[in-house]
């Protein structure tokens, strides 16, 4: 079930994402850089999206666990992740500017035939192994220590 | 005597919203995937360009070579096909619209753009989601994501000032 609902969702933001040029770092520096809200408006939209939704859904029966969590804080655990996370968001929009779009636009991208794209998502595919073999034991190793 | 109403003229354009379309239909399919689908724990797993290639590529590599490399719970049996989703997706819509054709760019230089796939999903992961996530977990009302959306825009707003500066010293 859950590969079906995931395939379709994609189905639908992929088709949907080409048409509209959505890219919520393009959409921060078109505004910063050039006072254009169109793209902007698409990282605004999925905050209100995602509130209407989980709200909506909420009183329709669905299974949102603590929301809203508002009243629970930072809740990081632990805390000695927290400087390491914001490093890793930090150098992620960093450098998703620097590659003209963000990981859901890479992969559109990647579906109109764009090179880079495909280059884009190659090394991403080799940096998730990397990822794995490399940092997840200092990772597992500071949440041991924290 | 007759009075004068003010006109109220709704002047939404569709084509001049379609990325607000997208995002709000971003944000409520991620609450329907986690309330209705069962596409959780974590919260807020709906959507995320970097988890879901990050959980398809383990699934992958798991299956194949017998590794045991980390994938989140509800991905272990059944893999995610977000990613999938959205290369075919786009393909379609290119195709249907004349848009689809294999050129260069947009980063220049091809062994630059493998290098910022690489190094993006490593900075990523340290986070644990990508930009559409964190907005859909601060909807969801973490605090900490909130500080996290902050810290992204901050990243962009410096890199545009790194690109200005280097655009001037030219």
């Amino acid at each position: 079930m859950i590969g079906v609902v995931t395939l379709i969702i994609g189905l639908i933001l992929g088709y949907m994402g080409q048409r509209s040029r959505f890219c919520t770092i393009s959409g921060i520096r078109d505004f910063y850089l050039l006072r254009d809200a169109y793209r902007f408006k698409g990282l605004i939209g999925i905050v209100i999206g995602g509130i209407i939704g989980f709200s909506i859904f909420k009183v329709a029966g669905g299974e949102f666990p603590g929301f809203p969590l508002l009243s629970e804080g930072i809740n990081v655990e632990p805390p000695l992740l927290i400087p390491i996370m914001i490093f890793g968001a930090f150098g992620m929009a960093f450098f998703s500017t620097m590659a003209e779009g963000c990981p859901f636009r890479q992969h559109i991208m990647l579906g109109e035939g764009r090179l880079s794209g495909v280059l884009y998502i190659a090394g991403l595919v080799i940096g998730i192994i990397f990822f794995d073999i490399v940092i997840v034991p200092y990772l597992q190793l500071l949440t041991i220590v924290g | 005597m007759k009075m004068k109403l003010p006109k109220i003229s709704y002047n939404f354009k569709l084509s001049a919203n379609l990325a607000l379309i997208t995002g709000l239909m971003m944000g409520i399919l991620a609450a329907a995937a986690q309330g209705f689908f069962e596409v959780q724990p974590p919260v807020g797993q709906g959507v995320c360009a970097i988890t879901h290639p990050s959980n398809l590529v383990n699934w992958l590599v798991n299956n194949i070579f017998g590794t045991e490399f980390t994938i989140h719970g509800i991905f272990v049996a059944v893999p995610v096909l977000t990613p999938v989703g959205w290369i075919i997706g786009s393909f379609i819509a290119a195709l249907k619209n004349k848009e689809f054709q294999i050129r260069r760019g947009p980063v220049r230089e091809n062994l630059l753009a493998f290098i910022f796939g690489f190094l993006i999903v490593n900075l990523a992961l340290l986070w644990g989601s990508c930009p559409i996530r964190t907005a859909v977990l601060a909807s969801y009302g973490w605090v900490f994501a909130i500080i996290i959306l902050a810290t992204i825009v901050i990243g962009v707003i410096l890199a545009c000032e790194y690109i200005k500066w280097k655009v001037r010293r030219m």
